[in-house]
């Protein structure tokens, strides 16, 4: 029981990263029908950067001896990196994907892992092949509750993500950017009609996207704090899973997709050995699949590829 | 006996009633016309008799065979042929492999034949394509043959689509809306063509229409099909004259 | 000047002399145009011939230390000053002799391609691809560097071939080749361990060494079939839903296949296998290369392969005529994942050691790279994509990383100005390729 708990807790950490990433590849969805490959690749960039962030903040605050608090450099880190790793997706769609508007869809998705292999290849130029260590911003404070233990840096993760979501979930509802994004999702063809120009929506979605994963990405390294190039691969592959398994373009669905990911993995790495996790966790994934051929909260409507 | 047979044929889609107690005796040559405003649950009909929709409840039988459960290839190389409302063709294809394709079930090779492209592959392969030149050639667009599909135009897709139900050897055909989208000058031509096609091919023929001159030239008896059910069924003059066809089908839509 | 590029050319130049263009397209056209395909053979198999003999000697008085590998790519980007040799090594061996031959024969080589012409098909498949491969023997007798590259490049073109079934004609975007390379990879990989060679694991040989090659076939048909048994776990689903949920459950199923051989201790677990005989020489690949591009060809040229097509445009409208889409979807996956396997049975032995971590998501991003680069639906497009994507990473290897930020952009500006690929819906008609020009 006890165990149980504590590996709840850890499948919900695990899991805002799948949701923070998945919600950047729904929300592409969306708007322009396509999936961006390349975003697993900007979860990287964006960890790097809020790598780069942090080092200069903590450095800067070292030379002017200010005993500046760690939580608000690692604040101050994730709201700039977001900022700058917003404009990174803005690049990739301007660059990427907005000639390939009218193109198959494949082909997008084949640029996506173009750029994707660029980024990694890129960051390994310029930073060299060895492993960045994430600086450690917060001393980790442990808490007994019952007999669970949590940490203040597990806290600290599902709270921004779950508050992260909430703020786009508002954005999406509430903002006239969202309200467009959401007709959008309802009618490729019509909303261009509507005076909504897509050349401007479409940056705005990667940049949110981008900075979804920008904050995904320093999460990741506050909780497992190596960095290296080929770190979103896999993260992104598998949040491209949980993207769609919630329901293309149905950023709830994404959001707990994400989440349902997480604690499938966590725990078929509990009660199976831990390096079964993959065929256990995505024999589930299938399974759900085959039984619920269309997601949890996507429409029963078969879709062709646009060839 | 009858060619094709559907007995009290109802379907539900969700709590939703699409079609009720539907019946019909369609006898070898005839033409019966299916007609109704839309939404009237017409395609649906067409779609419970070529199995893309199973019957809540019913029976549809062809020459006797019962067409319950059975896939839609199965029903439709049984002998039902049909053509759709809205043309649906294989963008990617040419003309003649449109039709060569609707031949797959007489096709006589294995896949082991196709995989090494075998003799026998090939006779047949050279087979079908006899046959597909000379449907061609009834439908007077044998000159498109190798062009592709969405090169073709509007009138002449229409008649790729028909050649493509005709090669499938129906006993029956079922047309949705063969004139949809026409000019009037293309219609009187698809008139002779159906003509042609039930004279030259001894099919029967279940179509739903929309423009009743259409119907009234073509048809020996006529159905009305409003909200699901059948509320009239007759030769032309009787619907022409039953007034609640005039009510609930004349009197709303635009008669040309 | 790979030999595939030489036909290539020889199409260009075809088309050129139709278009009536000026200057050098033209004039490329006047002077080659009207030289068949076997005459472009025999002018390669000149040129081979004489780096055969003369190649040493060659590269001995212009200053090569040895014989350029890959046409003088790594001399080219790495040490400048060797650059007028070895571009004077290219023209002596490859430039001049291809085109010096290949146009004088032009009369000759007409008259054999009217003879072959008016034979069955296959007597001239058979006489070309014989050509064919003593080019690429002689080739890669030079070093084994090239015969390796030779290998693995026929070995993607398997591979390419193969998810184009899936993905271009029936439309799906499969993520499970290496999945299905990886099953056929470790099926064929124990058949040949336990039963052909005394390692570690397997234990001593079941059957006597000599019966080994033999073998081999068979080994590389298991691996096929447990491919083909897997794509079953995909090709179900397919029934009832496609696109992107056929994309994640296929990408599901390679996550497990790769986490389930990790977990197969008696196959080396994470580390994976070695000692794999060395039974995958270059006429076995080549030949089993062919068999795939001639079964494949077939199959999407034929009526039953092109319902693929149909099943892809219009799935209602395949129904209603007749066409098994059940059937149709079953056997496309399964025939794409048996040569898939085959593949990667030929890639362990080609290797002689495999392990999981060579069937990740990165083999999936290269194998999708070779397939849209060379475009969808064609089997010309496959062969083209595959080759000169394994070529194009070979020849740029010595500028190192960087090397994989110019094949990207390439591949990015490739699909910028033609989306669909390189060659994409094309017929890929043998007579029509060895027909003669006069």
């Amino acid at each position: 029981m006890d165990l149980f708990l504590q590996n709840i807790v850890n499948a919900l950490q695990w899991g805002s990263f799948y949701a923070l990433i998945a919600l950047g590849y729904s929300m592409v969805y969306s708007i322009l029908m396509l999936f961006n490959f390349a975003h697993g690749d900007i979860f990287m960039v964006g960890a790097y950067i809020g790598f780069g962030i942090a080092t200069g903040l903590l450095a800067l605050a070292a030379m002017a001896g200010l005993p500046v608090p760690g939580w608000l450099v690692l604040v101050l880190t994730i709201i700039i990196s977001m900022f700058l790793t917003s404009f990174v997706g803005i690049f990739i769609e301007r660059v990427g994907y907005r000639p390939l508007r009218e193109a198959p869809r494949a082909s997008a998705a084949i640029t996506g892992l173009m750029i994707g292999i660029i980024l990694e290849t890129g960051n390994l130029a310029l930073l060299g092949a060895r492993r960045l260590s994430f600086p450690s911003l917060i001393d980790t404070v442990t808490f007994q509750i019952g007999s669970v233990y949590v940490t203040n840096k597990k806290i600290f993760i599902v709270a921004v993500s779950l508050s992260l979501m909430f703020g786009l979930h508002l954005f999406i509802q509430k903002t006239k950017w969202g309200m467009a994004m959401r007709a959008m999702s309802y009618d490729f063809q019509a909303v261009p009609l509507m005076g909504v120009s897509i050349n401007k929506l479409a940056p705005l979605t990667f940049a949110i996207g981008s900075g979804l994963a920008a904050a995904a990405g320093i999460l990741y390294g506050l909780a497992y704090p190596v960095l290296d190039p080929y770190m979103g691969i896999l993260l992104g592959w598998k949040a491209f899973v949980a993207a769609i398994l919630g329901g293309r373009g149905s950023i709830l669905g994404a959001a707990l997709a994400g989440f349902l990911l997480g604690f499938i993995e966590i725990f078929a790495a509990w009660i199976f050995p831990s390096t079964f996790r993959d065929l256990i966790a995505y024999s589930i994934i299938l399974l759900i699949l085959t039984f619920r051929p269309h997601g949890f909260f996507g429409q029963a409507h078969s879709t062709q590829l646009r060839l | 006996m009858a060619l094709l047979r559907v007995d009290n044929m109802t379907h539900y889609f969700g709590g939703l009633r699409a079609v009720h107690n539907y019946n019909l005796v369609l006898e070898p040559g005839h033409i019966t016309g299916l007609i109704g405003p839309n939404g009237a649950g017409k395609t649906t009909v067409f779609n419970l008799i070529t199995g893309i929709h199973t019957p809540t409840e019913g029976n549809v039988e062809i020459e006797g065979h019962n067409l319950i459960g059975h896939r839609p290839h199965e029903i439709a190389s049984m002998g039902i042929g049909r053509t759709f409302q809205n043309l649906l063709l294989w963008r990617h294809m040419n003309v003649v492999e449109h039709v060569k394709m609707a031949c797959y079930s007489q096709l006589e090779y294995g896949l082991l034949d196709a995989f090494f492209g075998t003799r026998r592959c090939r006779r047949e392969e050279k087979r079908i394509t006899a046959k597909a030149m000379h449907l061609l050639e009834t439908f007077n667009v044998a000159d498109y043959s190798s062009r592709l599909i969405s090169n073709l135009p509007y009138g002449a897709q229409r008649r790729v689509e028909m050649a493509r139900a005709m090669a499938t050897n129906p006993k029956v055909l079922l047309l949705d809306e063969p004139t949809a989208g026409m000019t009037p000058d293309e219609l009187n031509r698809m008139i002779d063509i159906i003509r042609k096609i039930h004279r030259d091919f001894e099919v029967a023929i279940l179509m739903i229409e929309h423009r009743l001159k259409f119907v009234m030239e073509l048809c020996e008896k006529i159905q009305t099909l409003v909200f699901g059910e059948v509320i009239a069924e007759g030769t032309p003059t009787e619907i022409q004259n039953n007034p609640e066809v005039i009510e609930a089908y004349l009197g709303k839509e635009d008669v040309t | 000047m790979d030999f595939k590029g030489e036909s290539a050319k020889n199409m260009v130049n075809k088309k050129a002399s139709q278009r009536k263009g000026r200057g050098v397209k033209a004039w490329l056209a006047r002077v080659f145009g009207r030289i068949p395909l076997i005459g472009w053979l025999m002018g390669s198999l000149g040129a081979v011939l004489i780096e055969y003999f003369l190649g040493d000697a060659l590269s001995y008085y212009l200053g090569l230390p040895k014989i350029p590998v890959l046409f003088g790519s790594s001399i080219i980007l790495k040490k400048p000053a060797l650059i007028p040799g070895a571009l004077a090594y290219l023209l002596l061996v490859y430039a001049l002799p291809v085109s010096l031959i290949a146009k004088s024969m032009t009369r000759p080589a007409n008259r054999l391609a009217r003879l072959l012409a008016s034979r069955p098909v296959s007597l001239a498949t058979l006489i070309h691809l014989g050509l064919f491969y003593l080019i690429l023997h002689l080739w890669a007798e030079i070093s084994d560097y090239r015969l390796l590259v030779l290998k693995l490049t026929m070995i993607a073109v398997m591979l390419t071939l193969s998810i184009n079934v899936i993905n271009g004609y029936m439309g799906e975007f499969s993520c499970s080749h290496p999945g299905f390379m990886a099953l056929g990879a470790y099926g064929a990989s124990i058949t040949t361990l336990l039963l052909c060679v005394d390692d570690k694991l397997m234990g001593p040989a079941l059957l006597p060494a000599a019966a080994g090659p033999w073998l081999f076939p068979l080994a590389l048909i298991v691996g096929g079939i447990v491919a083909s048994l897997g794509a079953l776990v995909i090709a179900i689903p397919s029934f009832r839903t496609r696109g992107d949920y056929l994309a994640i459950i296929s990408l599901a199923f390679l996550f497990i296949v790769k986490s389930l051989i990790e977990n197969l201790e008696f196959a080396g677990g994470p580390r994976g296998m070695s000692g794999q005989p060395d039974y995958a020489g270059l006429p076995t690949v080549f030949i089993v290369m062919v068999l795939c591009v001639w079964t494949i060809n077939n199959f999407v040229r034929s009526t039953m392969g092109k319902a693929l097509c149909a099943v892809r445009d219009n799935e209602l409208a395949a129904e209603a005529m007749t066409v098994n889409t059940r059937k149709t979807k079953i056997v496309t996956f399964m025939f794409a994942a048996f040569w898939a396997g085959v593949a990667g049975g030929l890639f362990a032995h080609v290797l002689r050691y495999v392990n999981p971590g060579s069937f990740g998501v990165q083999r999936l991003a290269e194998i999708l790279a070779m397939l849209y680069f060379g475009g969808l639906n064609s089997v010309t497009g496959s062969i083209v994509g595959a080759v000169s994507f394994n070529l194009l990473s070979e020849a740029l290897r010595p500028l190192e990383l960087y090397k994989w930020i110019i094949i990207p952009l390439l591949f990015i500006l490739v699909m910028l100005y033609r989306p669909t690929g390189l060659i994409a819906f094309t017929e890929f008609k043998p007579r029509e390729l060895m027909r003669p020009k006069e």
